[in-house]
């Protein structure tokens, strides 16, 4: 009993310390807000700046707690963050249904700010949901041809110049600078890209992923086949883009976002498709000298645009408090800082001139113009109610891995997709009724129940 | 005289102290396990049989054993059990070489604790900088695997023999269809699925199971082998007649661990080293029930997934313990 007694009294003196060291709670008047998001330079920026520029608030970073269980968990029990980034629509519509995202329409109305005319359209479903704003964009993004201007160079190869282009143009160039090495290993390839870009060839050919109600897969539609026999034709056909096994023998570690980043910063590729965001990774490549253009074009001239944007938990109780931070965000020091930072392009396209874009600290960057001018090309994200995103992701990324890996034609895995991710709508209709009724309603058919003996059935 | 049975003894006080003592050294930790394991497990059985999705895509509901329908009738599942099964091949490899080891770490020689020490470091190295180092080791162009093989295939003369692309292929040694279940010449080879084998195996040889073996070869009655050995038994015989009996109810307890793990395991591969690709094809059942739990955020599908693979492994060792149990005679 007295070792149990003094192991106890141990314990409880260390609880004790514990409390004494914790960390200092805000001064007297002082509101402390909390924002969810990830632990990237920039967001330290954008807090120091925000609480200069607001002494009565003092905002902290929470990096541990990102995700959205995470939000959704804790903001339900009432320890939830004051703000949280939002990283897609099907996230948006997720925090709306949980009830956890304000609806800011009136507020930003309030501060005079309409983001449907004020920033890029590109990142507008990260924003709006059912036509309500639900939080402000925090940054954007259309991808670029960037390029290796070490590489051209070693090769005697003129840089490409910012124009409209096609693939069909670029496709000589890219297997100029595709070169191997006598033993047959490749020294560099002229083009790359991560996998998830192949989104952008879907909107350059013409197809979608679902159908414009959201109620069918359409990447069995022959744009979308098309599009994704250009990919595999790029690595197997016209030989200038690595193969996932080329990429894995290239690549001597991994990471999320690394793989064409690191390829291009050592000089592995020539020609890589990014966005500005890359600028916060290649900044750090002593001695790396780069070019951006735009990229080339299939039959449309048109882009993938993507970005995120921030919320205000309806459960805080400082959700006034954490509405100055949307103002800030509106606002130039944080348009400015976003430009500077180059983490993306600023939400507010009013702020992205040319004197916000460029930042002094790198004078031989004079390609930021390129990257606000093809945001109006960006397309933004294509949703469907009717299908859980993250399994009609793993979904086609599998189909894609067997295009990449030329294990299977572009038109039989886009087919698979099609027909899995139909699979997949048909078991959400079967249990959703709410659901079932908008997709009868859209579609004028009537859906046959689980109740009705239909459990194994039917395509939507 | 005659003294009154113990048991009706009341006890003593300072016995009685230590009986409170103890039960509340032990509280914590059953109240830790009533909250954070038994609790969890229990919720996650009551959740399998709703719709329970963290995205809210859809009202909750119970939906009786509608997750568990669906999961037979869900090809994923089958070919990731598949998988899982597939990296288990690895097993009998790996309880042979721990075998080996530990008869080779029985020895009596000069600096054998060093040698322990230096078989036992797999295991208590982090896996996760395991795995990064044999990322590297199996890069198909500049790894060492390819290096080496290169060079035995080129002394060979077998120039036009082409190397294993490793984590980035799907051949396997049986020719599994990568999509469906059945065999096909067409991927036969070696893949990712092995090249995850062969790193198993090689952290599994010097660990835990040739620590059991040599905890087991050290009790082995000496007696016996020095008998055999005057009857003029050789070394495998003494082996094969003495030691290996003498062993089963290690093996016994050995393989059912082993088991147990294998269809638990496959996460950290696939989480470090492939993504569960290439296609799915390293994707286990417990790395499937990470995906659909919180990536797709389908608890209750994913709590569906997880009774299965319990009920799998609760009848594999219940009918390899009444099996074994009736071949053990030690």
């Amino acid at each position: 009993m007295r070792v149990f007694g003094i192991i106890l009294l141990a314990l409880a003196g260390a609880s004790v310390l514990a409390w004494a060291i914790r960390p200092a709670p805000a001064p007297p008047g002082v509101t402390p807000l909390v924002w969810v998001s990830d632990d990237n330079p920039a967001r330290r920026g954008h807090i120091e700046q925000f609480n200069r520029l607001h002494p009565d608030l003092q905002l902290r970073l929470d990096p541990d707690n990102g995700g959205m269980e995470k939000v959704i968990v804790q903001s339900l029990a009432g320890v939830g963050p004051d703000l949280f980034d939002c990283y897609g629509p099907q996230q948006l519509a997720s925090y709306v249904k949980a009830g956890i995202a304000w609806d800011v329409t009136a507020e930003l109305q309030a501060l005079g700010v309409d983001p449907r005319q004020d920033t890029w359209e590109a990142v507008h479903p990260h924003v709006f949901y059912e036509g309500r704003a639900y939080g402000f964009p925090a940054n954007v993004s259309v991808d670029v041809l960037w390029f290796n201007k070490d590489v051209f160079d070693r090769l005697g190869v003129p840089y490409p110049t910012n124009r409209p282009w096609t693939w069909e143009e670029f496709i000589p160039l890219a297997q100029k600078l595709t070169v191997r090495e006598d033993n047959g290993r490749i020294r560099h390839f002229g083009l790359c890209f991560d996998t998830w870009v192949w989104k952008l060839f879907l909107h350059q050919w013409g197809g979608r992923v679902y159908s414009p109600d959201g109620t069918r897969c359409t990447l069995d539609s022959p744009e979308a086949i098309a599009a994704m026999q250009f990919t595999q034709d790029l690595i197997y056909r016209y030989k200038v883009m690595p193969s996932p096994a080329d990429e894995e023998a290239l690549a001597q570690q991994g990471g999320w976002g690394s793989t064409s980043i690191k390829f291009l910063g050592s000089g592995r590729i020539a020609t890589a498709i990014g966005g500005r965001w890359w600028l916060c990774t290649l900044r750090d490549y002593k001695g790396l000298r780069l070019g951006a253009v735009e990229m080339p074009h299939g039959p449309i001239r048109r882009f993938w645009g993507y970005g995120k944007s921030t919320l205000v938990n309806r459960n805080s109780p400082r959700r006034k408090e954490a509405l100055e931070f949307l103002r800030y965000m509106t606002g130039l020091p944080y348009n400015r800082l976003i430009n500077q930072q180059a983490d993306g392009l600023a939400p507010m396209i009013r702020h992205c001139g040319d004197e916000t874009l460029a930042n002094p600290q790198f004078p031989q960057e004079d390609y930021h113009a390129v990257f606000r001018d093809v945001m109006p090309l960006g397309a933004p994200e294509q949703i469907s109610p009717f299908v859980n995103a993250a399994a009609a992701e793993r979904i086609i990324s599998i189909q894609l891995d067997l295009v990449r890996r030329n294990a299977k034609s572009a038109a039989d895995a886009m087919r698979s997709a099609a027909e899995e991710v139909n699979e997949e709508i048909a078991k959400t209709l079967r249990r959703n009724p709410s659901l079932r009724r908008q997709y009868e309603r859209l579609t004028a058919k009537a859906i046959p129940t689980p109740m009705t003996g239909t459990e194994g059935g039917g395509r939507p | 005289m005659t003294r009154a049975p113990q048991a009706s003894t009341p006890p003593r006080p300072a016995a009685r102290q230590n009986t409170t003592a103890a039960l509340l050294f032990l509280a914590p930790n059953f109240l830790g396990f009533l909250v954070f394991t038994a609790g969890p497990v229990l919720f996650s059985l009551v959740v399998s049989f709703s719709n329970w999705n963290l995205q809210r895509t859809e009202p909750f509901g119970w939906i009786g054993l509608g997750n568990f329908r669906e999961l037979l009738t869900d090809p994923r599942f089958w070919l990731y059990f598949l998988n899982t099964l597939y990296l288990m091949l690895g097993i009998p490899v790996s309880i042979a070489g721990s075998l080996f080891v530990a008869l080779l770490m029985n020895q009596k020689l000069r600096g054998i604790i060093a040698y322990r020490t230096l078989f036992y470091l797999p295991s208590f190295t982090s896996g996760v900088a395991l795995m990064i180092l044999w990322k590297a080791l199996y890069n198909p162009d500049f790894g060492p695997v390819n290096a080496g093989l290169g060079a035995l295939r080129d002394l060979l003369g077998l120039s036009a023999v082409e190397l294993p692309r490793w984590l980035g292929s799907m051949t396997n040694l049986i020719g599994l269809h990568p999509e469906e279940v059945r065999l096909t010449w067409q991927y036969l080879g070696v893949g990712a699925r092995d090249a995850i084998i062969i790193m198993g195996i090689w952290t599994a040889i010097g660990g835990n199971t040739m620590l059991l073996y040599l905890a087991a070869l050290s009790n082995l009655p000496q007696e016996l082998t020095e008998a055999a050995e005057i009857d003029g038994a050789g070394k495998w015989q003494v082996f094969r007649h003495v030691v290996w009996p003498q062993l089963a109810p290690t093996t016994f307890f050995v393989v059912i661990m082993s088991v147990i793990g294998g269809l638990q395991g496959g996460f950290e591969q696939a989480r470090i080293m492939t993504g569960g690709g290439p296609a799915g094809t390293t994707t286990t059942l417990s790395y499937y029930i990470y995906n659909k739990a919180f990536t797709e955020f389908q608890i209750g599908y994913a709590s569906a997934v997880s009774w299965v693979l319990f009920v799998m492994i609760f009848v594999f060792t219940l009918i390899y313990w009444k099996a074994g149990s009736k071949e053990l005679s030690y």
